[in-house]
């Protein structure tokens, strides 16, 4: 008998129909790949068969009463929310920097210990599943303060602690490096070689073995036929005019530092890092989770309270010298996943993309004539003209990220800080996002990119700095066009 | 020390109650430049001290922390924030002498003995800061005449004040510089740049005096914000008990209920509130209201005339003298009542239920917003301070009540208004005995609109309407919204 049988399903979203007609029958044991374009509606489906959203049309399941497995359906959100102690979800990207007396969540020891409570689960199992994803590292730590790649794994150790019948995973591999990535994939196989069926969404290829089955949705309409699976490669279009124009600089020597040093109570976070970067410069930054990356970004960026105990001269000035953040986020443009994670959920496309002006998260301001004039361009360039006035968490993730780009390039600073801005993006999505950083490189614009190692790179980028452990151990000029 | 509202003349009283000014934006643009390269040292490192520190020196400013030699020596929690964000740390003794703004962010009983100890370290012209005014007008300390003193107070938690800061934001803030106290005419100028170094400045600046914030503080939280809410918590929930609806149900409807009815007072002022009610259910709920205020509105006029008088402030310090002994009592009592004891059931409660089933709730909130607003205004006190002090920060106390009910509600927000709450639940639960007789379960645990057919006379309609609407309070808080329609909801904690 079938897990999942799926006859005429149609969803509309008001006037917009996101899924056509959709019939799809899962075997027990099977492993299925949906892939998509952004805004295919593959996470509608998702959710669908998980029971959460109105449909038309018959979704049944029938799961098998004498299996040792619980009779249900867990969805892995591609993108979640945790609240702090007193129900509140009032974070913000810079919170895990500032350093208080005061515990705001649970920790990840705490949460997981309340999950296997609530499950009836095995601790033995989860200290196997712990040591596989490489996560005790993080178990102390508080759920604000870990990454977005932290938080992934976080809902993977659940997810395949608790071992549904039925296990739907959104977009799997965001954040995850590429070992993290292979030992998932034996963690899946396992999965299935003990009864559980599977359905992942995700267009990455280096899927694990026991996914045997594939359908491809394409404006709401699903296709069994892997043939039917190309994408088209997107084509770029002019770069809007003031993009153009070469960024002001005012100092040659951008960011100065000299011997950082970064540690929480007896955890060292950075050591002993020189680093400078010129104008014009596009820097490559790389490490794995928990390298430090972010947190040297943060020291640039403005955001971190520990820039304050060292020497770091930005853009001509040393920092605690009388400057404001205000000032040196002026000439930054930013995008990080946790700026992305913690952006303002009331925000439009529009406002959204605005607020890069003002460095804001959310805009608060009134615009002027040429700030709207700059902003119709660049939403016109990025293909979101016609979604401004929507708020930008409906909007498909690559979208939602595209419109993040948007708002760190829209007042064309000196400085792009790119953090994994890639993350959750499909190859496609990753190639065009490289080729526009790379148009945009042209004008002269100094750059810094992180990426973990095996992400596509723009083929812009002259210098790299690798981090390990909080230390570096490549700082150099690297040959152009080394890709 | 006597009572410095006391000792002055009626003019000057009713003077400086009137100084209330809602600022516009191109009154900051000189930034923090009155602040740029002043020693700002900051005494208290508890939320509100470390967050705001955080901020003035992302601004710019140049800031240290003074604590007590024991905090130091013992590493407590505030020399652990200072140090662990890289803040410079010292004694009075080595930082007040240096300071040329000083600003305390002491709890309010520790005031004048924190006062009294920095005053004399203080140099020559140097600028004190105060959060609320209770240790100058109501204390009366005295402060060196060659010292200048204003007062910055963020509208929020600490928390807040730093997460909305860091979102380019800010929190709505009251400014105020003492008369008695600007030698040099500078107070206003730096208690501006101190607004903007915490980005106070984009979210609503009321500029007011040292007599009107204490005066209508002390009003509001007594009244309105903590008491009443308080009372009719209690009672609503009572009531369902002995009626015979779920205890958890009730629970649940009480503890959330507030929450969820204030949001629609913050964005829609008490029309909006009662609007979210059914036509026949806003009609009752104006019915009762009406009778509310008049069975209450002798006890809000014996509130503000204590305060006025300087009795309240009297009453309490002897409290603070006698160990709090009548507080403490007062606080185990609300610890023990049958509504903190019943924890929130099990159950789900959709947004428009809590306006159907609770529309008793609805009435108690625009009774005393309202009688609020108008004995203050009747005091002397100006509309939008009456406002802010009144309407304005009802949702933020309903946001704590909705996290950890009444008992916590109370040991968050000031011993002041604490023990202000308790003296006002104390008197008017017996007020409202016989009125509660009247109540039944439509008014409390149940839909309103079961069993009626939802008809209403036009005209009775139409009158009830107008009266919501041309109510003094909602005009001014109509024109206040507006003015600050880039404000977010502010979350308390």
């Amino acid at each position: 008998m079938s897990l999942v049988n799926i006859k005429d399903l149609s969803v509309c979203y008001g006037a917009k129909t996101v899924l056509h007609n959709i019939s799809l029958v899962v075997n027990p044991g099977e492993g299925w790949v949906i892939r998509g374009e952004s805004g295919s509606g593959k996470t509608t489906l998702g959710r669908t068969i998980a029971g959460s959203v109105r449909h038309s049309g018959d979704v049944t399941i029938h799961f098998n009463t004498q299996s040792p497995l619980p009779a249900t359906t867990l969805f892995v959100e591609s993108w979640y929310r945790f609240t702090n102690l007193e129900g509140d979800r009032n974070f913000y990207y810079q919170q895990r920097y500032n350093h208080q007396q005061r515990r705001d969540t649970v920790t990840i020891a705490r949460e997981l210990e309340l999950f296997g409570k609530e499950h009836a689960l095995n601790n033995v199992r989860l200290q196997e599943l712990i040591a596989t994803l490489d996560y005790t590292r993080v178990l102390d730590e508080q759920l604000f303060e870990i990454s977005s790649g932290e938080h992934k794994k976080l809902q993977l150790i659940k997810a395949l602690w608790l071992h549904p019948q039925l296990l739907i995973i959104d977009q799997p591999y965001t954040g995850l490096d590429v070992k993290s990535r292979g030992r998932l994939n034996e963690l899946l196989n396992a999965y299935t070689g003990n009864g559980g069926t599977l359905i992942l969404i995700s267009n990455d290829t280096e899927l694990p073995a026991c996914v045997n089955r594939f359908a491809m949705l394409k404006d709401g309409r699903l296709s069994t036929d892997e043939t039917a699976f190309r994408f088209e490669e997107k084509v770029l279009k002019p770069l809007p005019h003031f993009l153009k124009e070469p960024p002001q600089y005012t100092t040659q020597t951008l960011i100065h530092m000299k011997d950082i040093h970064v540690r929480y109570d007896d955890k060292q976070v950075l050591s002993n890092i020189q680093w400078q970067v010129n104008a014009g410069d596009r820097w490559l930054l790389q490490g794995h989770n928990g390298s430090g990356k972010s947190t040297l970004l943060s020291l640039i960026t403005g955001d971190h309270p520990q820039a304050y105990a060292n020497d770091i001269k930005l853009f001509g000035v040393q920092r605690g010298g009388g400057e404001s953040i205000w000032d040196i986020k002026r000439r930054i443009g930013l995008i990080s996943p946790e700026l992305h994670w913690y952006f303002d959920a009331n925000a439009t496309v529009l406002q959204s993309l605005a607020s890069g002006f003002f460095d804001s998260n959310g805009l608060y301001r009134q615009l002027r004539y040429m700030q709207k004039q700059q902003l119709d361009e660049l939403l016109k360039f990025l293909d979101l003209y016609d979604v401004k006035n929507e708020l930008l968490t409906t909007l498909p993730l690559g979208k939602q990220r595209l419109a993040l780009l948007g708002r760190t390039i829209i007042k064309n600073p000196q400085l792009l800080v790119l953090d994994e801005p890639c993350q959750g993006l499909d190859q496609q999505q990753t190639q065009y996002f490289n080729k526009l950083v790379d148009e945009i490189s042209r004008n002269g614009v100094t750059i810094i990119y992180v990426g973990h190692f095996e992400t596509q790179l723009p083929a812009c980028i002259t210098h790299k700095l690798v981090l390990e452990n909080g230390r570096s151990i490549e700082n150099n000029r690297i040959a152009t066009q080394s890709r | 020390m006597a009572n410095y509202f006391n000792t002055l003349p009626l003019r000057e009283q009713l003077n400086q109650l009137g100084v209330c000014e809602f600022m516009s934006n191109d009154e900051f643009l000189d930034g923090v430049d009155a602040l740029k390269g002043k020693k700002i040292v900051i005494v208290g490192c508890g939320a509100q001290g470390l967050n705001q520190g955080l901020n003035l020196r992302d601004s710019g400013l140049d800031v240290s922390y003074a604590l007590r030699k024991e905090a130091i020596e013992e590493k407590r929690a505030s020399w652990k924030n200072a140090t662990d964000n890289n803040f410079n740390v010292g004694t009075y003794e080595e930082l007040i002498p240096g300071a040329d703004l000083v600003i305390n962010l002491t709890p309010d009983k520790q005031h004048t003995s924190v006062v009294s100890a920095v005053m004399p370290l203080m140099k020559q012209g140097a600028t004190l800061s105060y959060s609320h005014g209770f240790n100058i007008v109501e204390e009366g300390i005295q402060i060196r005449k060659d010292l200048t003193v204003i007062m910055v107070a963020p509208k929020s938690p600490g928390s807040e004040v730093r997460a909305e800061y860091l979102r380019g934001f800010g929190v709505p803030t009251l400014i105020a510089v003492h008369p008695e106290n600007d030698p040099e005419g500078k107070g206003l100028e730096q208690a501006k740049a101190y607004c903007v170094g915490t980005g106070g400045h984009r979210a609503g600046v009321l500029r007011s005096s040292f007599v009107a914030e204490v005066k209508s503080d002390l009003m509001g939280e007594q009244t309105i914000l903590c008491g009443l809410l308080q009372t009719g918590s209690i009672l609503s929930f009572d009531k369902m008990l002995e009626k015979g609806i779920d205890a958890g149900y009730a629970s649940k409807l009480v503890q959330y209920g507030v929450e969820v009815i204030t949001e629609a007072l913050k964005h829609g002022g008490v029309t909006g509130m009662m609007d979210r009610l059914s036509n026949p259910a806003k009609i009752k709920a104006f019915r009762i209201s009406e009778e509310l205020k008049t069975i209450m509105r002798p006890l809000f006029q014996k509130h503000q005339d204590d305060i006025m008088s300087g009795e309240f402030s009297r009453i309490m310090m002897e409290d603070w003298a006698n160990g709090d002994a009548n507080l403490l009592k007062w606080r185990a009592e609300t610890g023990e009542t049958a509504f903190e004891k019943t924890p929130a059931g099990d159950v789900k409660i959709g947004d428009q239920e809590y306006f159907d089933n609770y529309t008793l709730m609805a009435a108690f909130i625009k009774a005393g917003v309202e009688l609020a607003f108008e004995t203050m205004v009747e005091a002397g006190i100006k509309p939008e301070s009456a406002y802010y002090e009144s309407l304005h920060e009802t949702p933020l106390i309903a946001n704590t009540i909705a996290r950890k009910k009444l008992f916590e509600m109370n040991r968050v927000i000031s011993d002041t208004a604490e023990y202000g709450c308790y003296l006002f639940d104390q008197a008017c639960k017996p007020l409202l005995a016989d009125f509660m007789k009247t109540v039944d379960t439509d008014l409390v645990g149940k839909n309103f609109n079961e069993g009626k057919d939802g008809a209403v006379d036009n005209q009775e309609l139409v009158e009830v309407n107008e009266a919501l609407r041309s109510h003094p309070v909602e005009l001014v808080g109509t024109v206040l919204r507006k003015a600050m329609t880039a404000m977010k909801a502010i979350k308390t904690a």
